[in-house]
């Protein structure tokens, strides 16, 4: 469990540790979704800037301390929307798509992460499959982009994502069933399939 | 008629979200439809296969959150400032009112505002009384208009009857005094002028033989230094004259003995 509700209590509360800490937890997750949907770091970053700060000044509003999952994606969701709007005919080119400034800046993740110590060949494979997967991934509408991402990623229930897109059960299951055909279709004609991955891995 | 779950009872039981009863239809619906069994499966397949993509490792920034709560006195709050402002308004205007006794009354469909101790009301006149005095107000008015008209008329008439009467009594008598006083004026003028004249004449012949008399003078005076010098003159001839005949006489008489000498 991420967190607790008494620290959820508190953070509403205005306490700036308990606020801290929600911040610590959640960020790796709200940054993760908000990569997924834009395949930028960048632009993730600035979301998850945004969503933080969103939750600092509106967290004494949430009624419902149960719906504090849901509610941190609805703010994630809705500044990836706001971003997606504001760089829709703007070309720009991401910082982290240089090649060196990518190394340098994965660097430390790498040091952070419990990565290192696995195979290096390996985890660069898997890096690349990665890459691979979530162009695949940006090629579904951003209504199906986002659903899977809640559902497939973040683990969302299909009533916490309804709740935080603010739609109908039937809707979410409805674009989660429509992007995984999508998805299947996409990989087929990229020639990915089980074999191949258990072969790059 | 056969047992058909749509895409989200689908959905469901691939991510394992249906109750017993729905999933037990579900698998008994598979088992009549292989095909859409493996649909399904290849959907799972699509699940495995994308689960692949990992999760990029981020460190939560510092986020620096003004989390102070900013106790503002009472008095330095807007809506505070405006209901103060609004209330020293209104207590501005009373105390003026109370100053100025304004009495403000509304009856009748009337607002009254007025200043000062407020005036007994009169007795209210009736729109007939109203009418009869505009009525009386007009007539005394075209009476005194009609009668100044005609005075005025009459005293036009008075000053234009004396004015062409006295233009026809005007005739011989006028003319022949205005001839009088105009030969007279003209008399008088012809005196001056002439008087005037011989002044000047008489001024003008005094002028000339002064300067006549002046420059006679003048004349004799330089005549009589003229005969003064002459006379010098003579005289100075006269003596150097003298003077030569003596030198002459003398020169001779010195001479005559050696003359007489020599005759011896």
């Amino acid at each position: 469990m991420m967190h607790s509700d008494a620290l959820i209590a508190r953070a509403r509360e205005g306490d700036k540790n308990a606020q801290g800490k929600l911040v610590q937890l959640w960020y790796k997750r709200i940054y993760n979704f908000s990569y997924k949907f834009f395949f930028d770091h960048d632009m993730a970053m600035e979301v998850s800037q945004k969503t933080f700060i969103s939750m600092h000044k509106n967290i004494a509003h949430l009624n419902d301390l149960s719906r504090f999952r849901s509610w941190m994606y609805t703010i994630a969701v809705n500044y990836c929307r706001e971003e997606l709007r504001k760089n829709k005919n703007k070309r720009a080119l991401s910082l982290s798509d240089l090649q060196p400034g990518l190394e340098r800046e994965e660097s430390y993740r790498w040091e952070e992460s419990g990565a290192r110590h696995e195979n290096p060949e390996r985890q660069l494979r898997q890096s690349e499959l990665s890459d691979i997967l979530q162009k695949c991934l940006m090629e579904l509408s951003e209504e199906q982009r986002e659903v899977v991402i809640m559902k497939e990623y973040e683990g969302l229930k299909f009533r916490e994502i309804a709740e935080a897109l603010n739609i109908s059960e039937n809707t979410v299951k409805s674009r989660m069933y429509y992007g995984l055909d999508g998805l299947k279709k996409i990989l087929e004609r990229n020639s990915i399939t089980k074999e191949t991955i258990g072969y790059e891995l | 008629m056969s047992y058909r779950p749509d895409e989200n009872i689908l959905i469901s039981w691939l991510y394992g979200e249906l109750d017993e009863v729905e999933k037990a239809k579900v698998e008994k619906y598979f088992q009549e439809n292989p095909d859409k069994l493996k649909e399904m499966q290849q959907l799972g397949g699509v699940k495995d296969t994308m689960s692949k993509i990992q999760d990029k490792e981020v460190i939560a920034p510092p986020i620096f959150m003004d989390g102070d709560i900013k106790v503002i006195p009472i008095w330095k709050t807007g809506y505070f400032r405006v209901v103060t402002t609004i209330a020293a308004s209104f207590l501005l205007i009373i105390v003026f009112a109370r100053l100025l006794s304004m009495n403000v009354s509304y009856s009748n469909s009337e607002l009254r505002i007025s200043f000062g101790e407020r005036k007994k009301a009169g007795q209210q006149l009736t729109a007939m009384e109203v009418q009869k005095m505009i009525d009386d107000s007009s007539k005394k008015n075209q009476t005194e208009l009609d009668a100044a008209i005609k005075q005025t008329l009459a005293s036009n008439t008075q000053q234009i009857n004396d004015l062409v009467r006295q233009a026809s009594n005007a005739s011989k008598a006028d003319i022949r005094s205005f001839v009088t006083s105009l030969r007279e004026q003209n008399a008088t003028q012809m005196r001056d002028y002439l008087q005037l004249s011989a002044t000047d004449q008489r001024k003008y012949t005094d002028n000339l033989v002064m300067e006549f008399s002046k420059y006679l003078q003048e004349q004799r005076n330089q005549d009589l230094n003229m005969f003064s010098t002459r006379f010098s003159k003579l005289e100075q001839n006269t003596d150097e004259l003298t003077t030569q005949t003596e030198q002459i006489l003398a020169s001779i008489i010195s001479s005559s003995p050696q003359i007489q000498q020599s005759s011896y």
